[in-house]
């Protein structure tokens, strides 16, 4: 420029500011106005507890303030001592500290009113004596038998709980226990992943580093970043902000995919045809981290088809899997069990190869490595073949199969929620397969185990080295196995005096008697359970009922499928007796008949010293709680002794049991609930098993027990070990072996050779990896043209809600929900498909399953962000209970579409495969 | 000098509405009348055949040269040595001026029936009288030596606070390469929160 | 940023018009008395309607602002006079003190009259007032002083009119009210709509005690000013018509807008222009024709302020 033009500095503009303030200064009022204090100093205390709202479990800090006279929770934030989640926390966990607060909360036990009916939803305020009472008197009138109980669980139940409820159940001879996480998401989606890596609950054991990842590919996922589980969404933005490259398949463009460097708008249903199209790329171009697959893999063990046609390992007699060597082509036994191909069964070095040489045999049938009886499997299944079904065009998969094989350090995240397909399970596991083919498992910039689950895979991993038990079943095993021996229990009759099952079973034996395929292993489901409640169930030539119910921290009439389903068995007249524990009166609550109120996370410290979650570091955490408890409840430790002492009559087998399992010992507990039930103590019980936690850690961790407390209390965990010391030494497989068959990285899937053996039949159960089509129509491919009214059905979570849990009845979450109501509660719609129907946003529509005839209403929300095939809804909504007042009649429930429709391996629900027709009302 | 200023990574805000919680609560605002001192908006655009969703946090952007606060007649509205905006609930009468002149519709009226509503929502409510209320830097917390409360929860880090006076402050390079940019800068108000527009 | 959302605000509606309207027009017609008084012919009457009608106007006005703000205490930072040496930058405070002044004044200037006025000696309280002896004093005084008041009355309300524009040009984000034009357009009419009042009270109430003369140049006055009312809204038209976003919207709303087409422009600016060039003109006469052209005038001077204040667009890049 030729002449130059005066800048003006913004601190020009601040100097004149300032002068303005000073004006205001001079103006301070004098202290006549009304209510022209200050904010008055008040005592602020902070403590530390866990988050209650996802099982992403946040580290979190309690603000409590003390104002004339009362002390109040005023504030959460996230801890900032905590690698979890680093001093963050997502919306349902800030505004938390509403639930505290919820006028609609439960304060009393509640007994449902003399003469009405279950539903109606008519309590009288009691005492827990007196609920104590009820309870004692109708099991004992009504003969309930220890079988006849079943136990329903939720999530948080099986997170902080579990020590206590599975105990519970087995001491009193209870084989029923229903948990809502299991076909929703834990079982149905991640046993696939499981099969691989041998973990449970990938969800509560992997956290990918995304920290350190360079391309990220998510599927059918949205929760783990959009929907927000803090610890997962802090790493992505960190990972991000370094430049990793985002790609995020999803029928909709969600959180994740608007943050995704390219949404990939897949047809729904159809990923497993997506993933398995990408590992046929990596193993055609030869993608894959060889060196890694031969030595910490089972992909060059050898395989023969057996006298069914099905693949089996070939093994020598002392059942040592064999292998090829790669240059003499010699046949060679391996250990059983190790992380590490480098030895065979001699302890001589080896190089097993990916390929057997063409027409190898042993024992006179021919042989090939696991390697090339998966890729005979998928050969077909090109990029070319999965773009029909997809949507997505050969050139885009072939694209992304390479992008992600060569980036260096890619994540395919491995999902969350299951429950949508008879696919899900298979998809999930060939995410792992194709995390597993470049190596990214257990080290930076891949998936990582968190810090607990090392820790306890090699305790167990050494205690069966030296050959001695690895302690409490509940507290020291992992993964696969630790399942492995709850199924054991569950169902084998003998592990009772009563010699029965849990009616998942014996429901599963009696269906394949019949002829039908029935479930192979129903662990923790609710299948059987409308038919036991009936009397359709026999076992051993006798009706094997159901007739009392307890419900802890679930909401099945919300959470199952359809909602019929459980209004049906709560209802029904075989059913004597329905408990419920809740904080909130959730939609389930009317359906009981005695009602027992918890204090809520923020008022309560936990009975024991917890893991942290997926933190990769290994660290112990635990709540504290931040005030009093408001009203007058109890917590569940303390209605579990209660209730043992009510069915069993006696304390004692829950006291062992606890000790047996859980490792909480009988002798000092009891001495120490004696003690503070003496004193008058709020939930003695608790209280107790807490404090002998706290020693048996501090002995554990060789510290003493004021240094445990002091540490946990001052910053709100306590530091073991740094994950880069735990990938030193326990990198599963890289340096321990992972709870697998086999202690390698599994592509040849052990578990379903055994979930055959329980029964399983067809392509669920293949052990390699295969397309398996979903099936919306019948005799309809994915891919084949839908009526103008028909579309497949969809949903997903809302980052302001948990689950359709109570907290949509949070004041500060309901606000949000109400500025974002129209994304939130409306049901998407692509405007190429509401055109036609005449349908625009805000209109009132019904949504008619094709399947079933179940009919829904809701709005429409017209959007280009999703595949003009599908429909989507947050399943977040429909709340049916007036008792919650905020949320009471916003959205539409899913839960009124979807049918019951089970898949065959853990009777998973099938929660999106069929369709649904729209008409404009 | 301290001359606050927000950076919102538009790269990493994932719209979860986490910052509009925390504020609510940190700074007792009336989320019953559907009030808040910041919003994150989540918008479609389309170019082409492509579809877009974008998420929006806004918030006042304690501008340099706040229109608000020219046009505040009793001097309720004024500025720290800081740089930020504050509204001195005592000063206020709630002629609302203020609210029209931010381009930014950063304001809102905190009425008598908010305040009687707010003593039994937060049990206790620091605010005594009613006024024009907006986002206030979390000024309190900055005098406490804490970031915003936004900024301290946000899941994304798409919130990052600093001081553009220090020159090592990460905020203060990413405006001065124009990484992040401000809003309407074309108004002359000078606004203080920037914005890294997605890659 | 891609997005963009347009919005008008609902914080400042129909009252606020009306504390417009009745600010400006109240201010204008002490100014136009006054100066009538002062220049012209002695007219008491006109000079007492003046002033206490204007008066009544502002704090009818005021009181709508007043009424609206959220701690009516603290309105008591803008009534001392220093408030403005703290606030030279708002308007309002300005504003403020001219119209707390400006009603002082008109009193005080027409206290003299008012005192001696039988009628208004009859009225209560009123009448109670006056005839204190305190006011009797008050009233000796300001005789005195008539010229200052008088220059006191009118500096303030031009201020007060001219304020009412200046008000909506200190909102930067809305083109349509952020122009230096909105104060001229906003002191044009309201001295027209002051014509308009003075004209109705001249013609019903006053018809025998005041000159005809002055009626008749404040109907030549009027026809001049809604003429030039005309031609500003016009310019605005085109001004808003390209430029900025906001400007546009806000010609599509006020231009698709019945209200503001028919209602104000046609119904409040056109028809009364036309019977005043008729009266004028000396095709009409009687009092029909000039106070419904009047009473059009007044219509549209509060139908302009309520368009303006619903028609200011916000437009936010979100
Ligand atoms: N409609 C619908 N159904 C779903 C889902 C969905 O999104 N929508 N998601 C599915 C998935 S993935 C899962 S994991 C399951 C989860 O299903 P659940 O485990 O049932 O989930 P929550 O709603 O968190 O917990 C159920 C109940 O626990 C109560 N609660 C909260 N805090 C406490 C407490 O401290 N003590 C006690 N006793 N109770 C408490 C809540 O008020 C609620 O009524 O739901 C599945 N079903
Ligand atoms: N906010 C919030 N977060 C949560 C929870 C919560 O309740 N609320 N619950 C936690 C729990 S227990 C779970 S299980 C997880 C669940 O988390 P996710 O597994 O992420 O489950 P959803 O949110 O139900 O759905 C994720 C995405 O799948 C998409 N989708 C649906 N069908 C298909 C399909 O056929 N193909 C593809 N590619 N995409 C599809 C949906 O559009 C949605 O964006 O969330 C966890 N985090
Ligand atoms: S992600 Fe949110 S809801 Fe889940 S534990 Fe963390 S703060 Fe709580
Ligand atoms: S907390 Fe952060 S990531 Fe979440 S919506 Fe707010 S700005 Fe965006
Ligand atoms: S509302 Fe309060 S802060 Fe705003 S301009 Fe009026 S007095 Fe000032
Ligand atoms: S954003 Fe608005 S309220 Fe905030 S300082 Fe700027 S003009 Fe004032
Ligand atoms: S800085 Fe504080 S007041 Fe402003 S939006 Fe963030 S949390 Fe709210
Ligand atoms: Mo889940």
């Amino acid at each position: 420029m030729s002449w130059g033009f005066p800048q003006l500095t913004r601190r020009g503009f601040m100097k004149t500011g300032g002068g303005a303030a000073l004006g205001a200064t001079l103006l301070q009022a004098g202290s006549w106005m009304p209510g022209a204090e200050a904010r008055e100093g008040a005592a602020e205390e902070q403590v530390y507890s866990i988050c209650n709202f996802c099982s992403s479990l946040c580290n979190i800090q309690v603000t409590t303030r003390t104002e004339n006279g009362e002390q109040r929770i005023v504030k959460l934030e996230g801890n900032p001592h905590s690698t979890l989640n680093r001093g963050k926390m997502c919306a349902r966990g800030q505004a938390g500290v509403r639930q505290v607060y919820d006028p609609d909360r439960i304060k009393t036990p509640l007994i449902r009113v003399e003469g009405s009916q279950r539903g109606e939803g008519r309590f009288r305020a009691a005492t827990w004596e007196e609920a104590w009472e009820y309870i004692a008197q109708k099991s004992r009138d009504t003969k309930i038998q220890p079988w006849e109980w079943t136990m329903v669980g939720g999530w948080t139940s099986c997170v902080f709980y579990m020590y206590w409820a599975v105990p519970f159940a087995l001491s009193n001879g209870v084989p029923n226990i229903v948990a809502s996480p299991m076909q929703h998401c834990v079982a149905s989606g991640h046993l696939g992943t499981d099969s691989v890596t041998g973990n449970f609950n990938i969800h509560d054991e992997v956290l990918p580093d995304y920290d350190n990842a360079n391309y990220i590919l998510f599927v059918a996922n949205n929760a783990s970043i959009g929907a927000v589980s803090t610890s997962r969404m802090v790493r992505f933005a960190a990972g991000r902000k370094k430049g990793a490259r985002v790609v995020a398949l999803d029928t909709r463009l969600s959180e994740t995919a608007a943050k995704a460097d390219e949404w990939i708008m897949i047809r729904p249903g159809t990923d497993l045809d997506f993933m398995v199209a990408m590992m046929h790329v990596i193993l055609e171009e030869k993608l894959y981290d060889e060196p890694f697959l031969k030595r910490h893999t089972n992909m060059p063990f050898l395989v023969r088809r057996g006298d069914d046609g099905q693949w089996q390992l070939a093994m020598d007699a002392q059942g040592h899997p064999l292998v090829v060597t790669e240059h003499d082509h010699k046949i060679v036994p391996l250990p059983a069990f190790t992380n590490d191909n480098g030895t065979d069964a001699d302890g001589a070095p080896v190089h097993p190869a990916l390929h057997a040489p063409e027409g190898l045999e042993w024992q006179n049938k021919p042989v090939k490595t696991v390697f090339q009886a998966q890729w005979d499997e998928i050969a077909a299944n090109s990029p070319d073949w999965a773009e029909r079904t997809t949507g997505v065009s050969s050139y885009t998969i072939r694209r992304i199969a390479r992008e992600f094989a060569t980036a260096g350090r890619p994540i395919v995240d491995p999902g969350w929620h299951g429950a949508r397909y008879t696919n899900i399970n298979m998809l999930r596991r060939v995410q792992a397969m194709v995390q597993a083919l470049v190596g990214g498992i257990d080290r930076r910039g891949g998936w990582i185990m968190s810090g607990e689950y090392h820790h306890k895979v090699a305790h167990w991993l050494k205690s069966q080295q030296e050959g001695h038990s690895p302690g409490p079943l509940m507290t020291s095993m992992a993964g696969v196995p630790f399942v492995g021996e709850l199924i054991k229990a569950l169902s084998n009759g003998k592990t009772f005096p009563h010699g029965k099952p849990a009616w998942a079973f014996a429901f599963a034996a009696q269906e394949r008697a019949a002829g039908r395929p029935g479930v192979a292993v129903p662990a923790l489901a609710d299948t059987g359970m409308k038919e036991s409640v009936n009397g359709e169930l026999m076992y051993d030539g006798q009706p094997y009922l159901t007739r009392a119910i307890v419900i802890n921290a679930a909401n099945p009439v919300r959470h199952y499928y359809p909602d019929t389903h459980w209004k049906g068995i709560l209802t029904h007249k075989n059913v004597e007796l329905v408990i419920a524990i809740d904080v909130l009166p959730s939609d389930t609550i009317p359906y009981a008949d005695v009602v027992l109120p918890n204090p809520t996370y923020l008022e309560r410290n936990e009975p024991t010293i917890y893991g942290n979650g997926v933190n990769h570091d290994l660290t112990l955490t635990t709540r504290f709680k931040a005030i009093d408890p408001l009203y007058d409840t109890l917590e569940t430790p303390d209605i579990l002794l209660r209730l043992s002492q009510i069915i069993s009559g006696t304390h004692e087998p829950f006291l062992n049991m606890l000790e047996a399992l859980s490792g909480i010992p009988h002798q000092r507990t009891w001495e120490a609930y004696k003690k503070y039930q003496a004193e008058g103590a709020n939930s003695p019980f608790s209280k107790a098993c807490r404090d002998v936690a706290m020693e048996d850690t501090a002995k554990r961790i060789h510290v003493s027990v004021q240094k445990l407390h002091d540490g946990l209390s001052r910053q709100g965990i306590y530091p073991e070990i740094p994950a880069d010391e735990l990938l030193k030494q326990h990198a599963m497989p890289r340096k321990m072996a992972l709870p697998t068959t086999s202690g390698r990285l599994e592509f040849f899937g052990s578990l379903f050779v055994w979930l055959q053996q329980m029964g399983g039949k067809g392509s669920s159960f293949n052990v390699l990896a295969a397309p398996i089509a979903a099936e919306c129509r019948a005799e309809a491919s994915m891919a084949d043209p839908l009526k103008p009214d028909e579309f497949y059905f969809t949903y997903g979570k809302t980052p302001t809600i948990s689950y359709g849990s109570t907290n949509s009845n949070n004041p500060v979450l309901a606000a949000i929900n109400r500025f974002k109501k129209d994304i939130y509660t409306g049901i998407w719609i692509h405007p190429d498909r509401a055109g036609p129907l005449g349908i625009a946003s805000g209109d009132a529509i019904l949504v008619t399953n094709t399947l079933s005839g179940q009919e829904a209403s809701g709005k429409a929300y017209v959007t280009r962000q999703l595949h003009p095939d599908a429909i989507f809804l947050h399943s977040s909504f429909g709340v049916e209970n007036k008792a919650l007042h905020l949320s009471y009649g916003l959205g539409t429930a899913s839960n009124k579409l979807i049918p019951y429709m089970v898949e065959p391996v853990v009777a998973g629900f099938r929660s999106q495969e069929f369709t649904v027709r729209i008409r404009k009302v | 000098m301290t001359r606050y200023a927000m950076v919102i990574d538009m790269n990493t805000c994932v719209g979860c509405n986490a910052c509009m919680a925390a504020c609510s609560l940190e700074n007792q605002t009336p989320v019953w009348s559907d009030q808040w001192r910041t919003y994150v908006h989540d918008r479609e655009t389309a170019s082409g055949r492509a579809v877009h969703r974008h998420f929006i946090p806004r918030l006042c952007n304690h501008c340099a040269n706040p229109a608000c606060m020219s046009v505040c007649p009793t001097g309720a509205t004024y500025q720290t040595k800081d740089g930020v905006v504050l509204v001195d609930e005592e000063l206020c009468m709630g002629c609302q001026a203020c609210a029209l002149a931010c381009p930014y519709d950063a304001r809102y009226p905190y009425t008598h029936d908010d305040i009687a509503e707010g003593k039994k929502f937060y049990g206790t409510l620091h605010r005594k009288s009613p006024s024009m209320d907006k986002c206030s830097f979390c000024n309190h917390r900055l005098e406490a030596g804490k970031p915003p409360a936004c900024v301290q929860t946000c899941v994304g880090y798409a919130r990052i606070f600093g001081d553009l006076d220090n020159p090592i402050d990460p905020v203060t390079e990413l405006v001065r390469t124009h990484k992040a940019k401000p809003l309407m800068a074309h108004l002359g108000t000078r606004p203080n929160v920037y914005y890294i527009p997605e890659r | 940023m891609e997005t963009m959302t347009f919005a008008t605000q609902n914080l400042w509606t129909w009252w606020f018009a009306l504390y417009l309207f009745l600010g400006g027009m109240g201010a204008a017609v002490i100014v136009v008395s006054f100066l009538s008084h002062m220049y012209l012919r002695e007219e008491k009457e006109l000079v007492m309607w003046g002033a206490i009608s204007g008066t009544i106007m502002m704090v009818v006005g005021s009181g709508m602002l007043f009424l609206h703000l959220l701690n009516k205490w603290a309105a008591i930072y803008i009534l001392t006079p220093w408030g403005i040496f703290h606030k030279p930058d708002s308007w309002i405070a300005w504003g403020s003190q001219f119209i707390l002044w400006l009603q002082v004044a008109a009193i005080l200037y027409a206290l003299p009259y008012m005192v001696e006025k039988p009628r208004l000696l009859h009225w209560p309280l009123v009448g109670a007032l006056l005839k204190m002896k305190f006011t009797r004093d008050v009233a000796l005084v300001a005789t005195r002083f008539q010229p200052f008041l008088a220059w006191v009355a009118v500096i303030t309300g031009l201020g007060t009119a001219v304020y009412t524009g200046l008000l909506l040009q200190s909102f930067p984000a809305v083109t349509l009210w952020h122009n230096p034009a909105v104060p001229i357009l906003f002191t044009v009419s309201a001295f027209s709509t002051a014509m308009a009042w003075l004209l109705i009270v001249m013609y019903l109430f006053i018809y025998h005690r005041v000159d005809h003369t002055i009626r008749a140049l404040y109907e030549r006055v009027d026809m001049c000013l809604i003429t030039a009312e005309l031609v500003i809204i016009y310019s605005f038209f085109n001004f808003t018509l390209s430029g900025s976003e906001s400007g546009y919207r806000s010609a599509e709303l006020l231009w698709g807008n019945p209200g503001w087409v028919l209602g104000f422009v046609v119904m409040g600016l056109m028809v009364p222009l036309a019977m005043e060039v008729k009266c004028v003109f000396g095709r009409w006469s009687g009092k029909v024709p000039i106070v419904t052209a009047s009473l059009l005038v007044l219509s549209g001077g509060f139908l302009l302020r309520h368009f303006f204040m619903q028609a200011g667009v916000y437009a936010y890049p979100w």
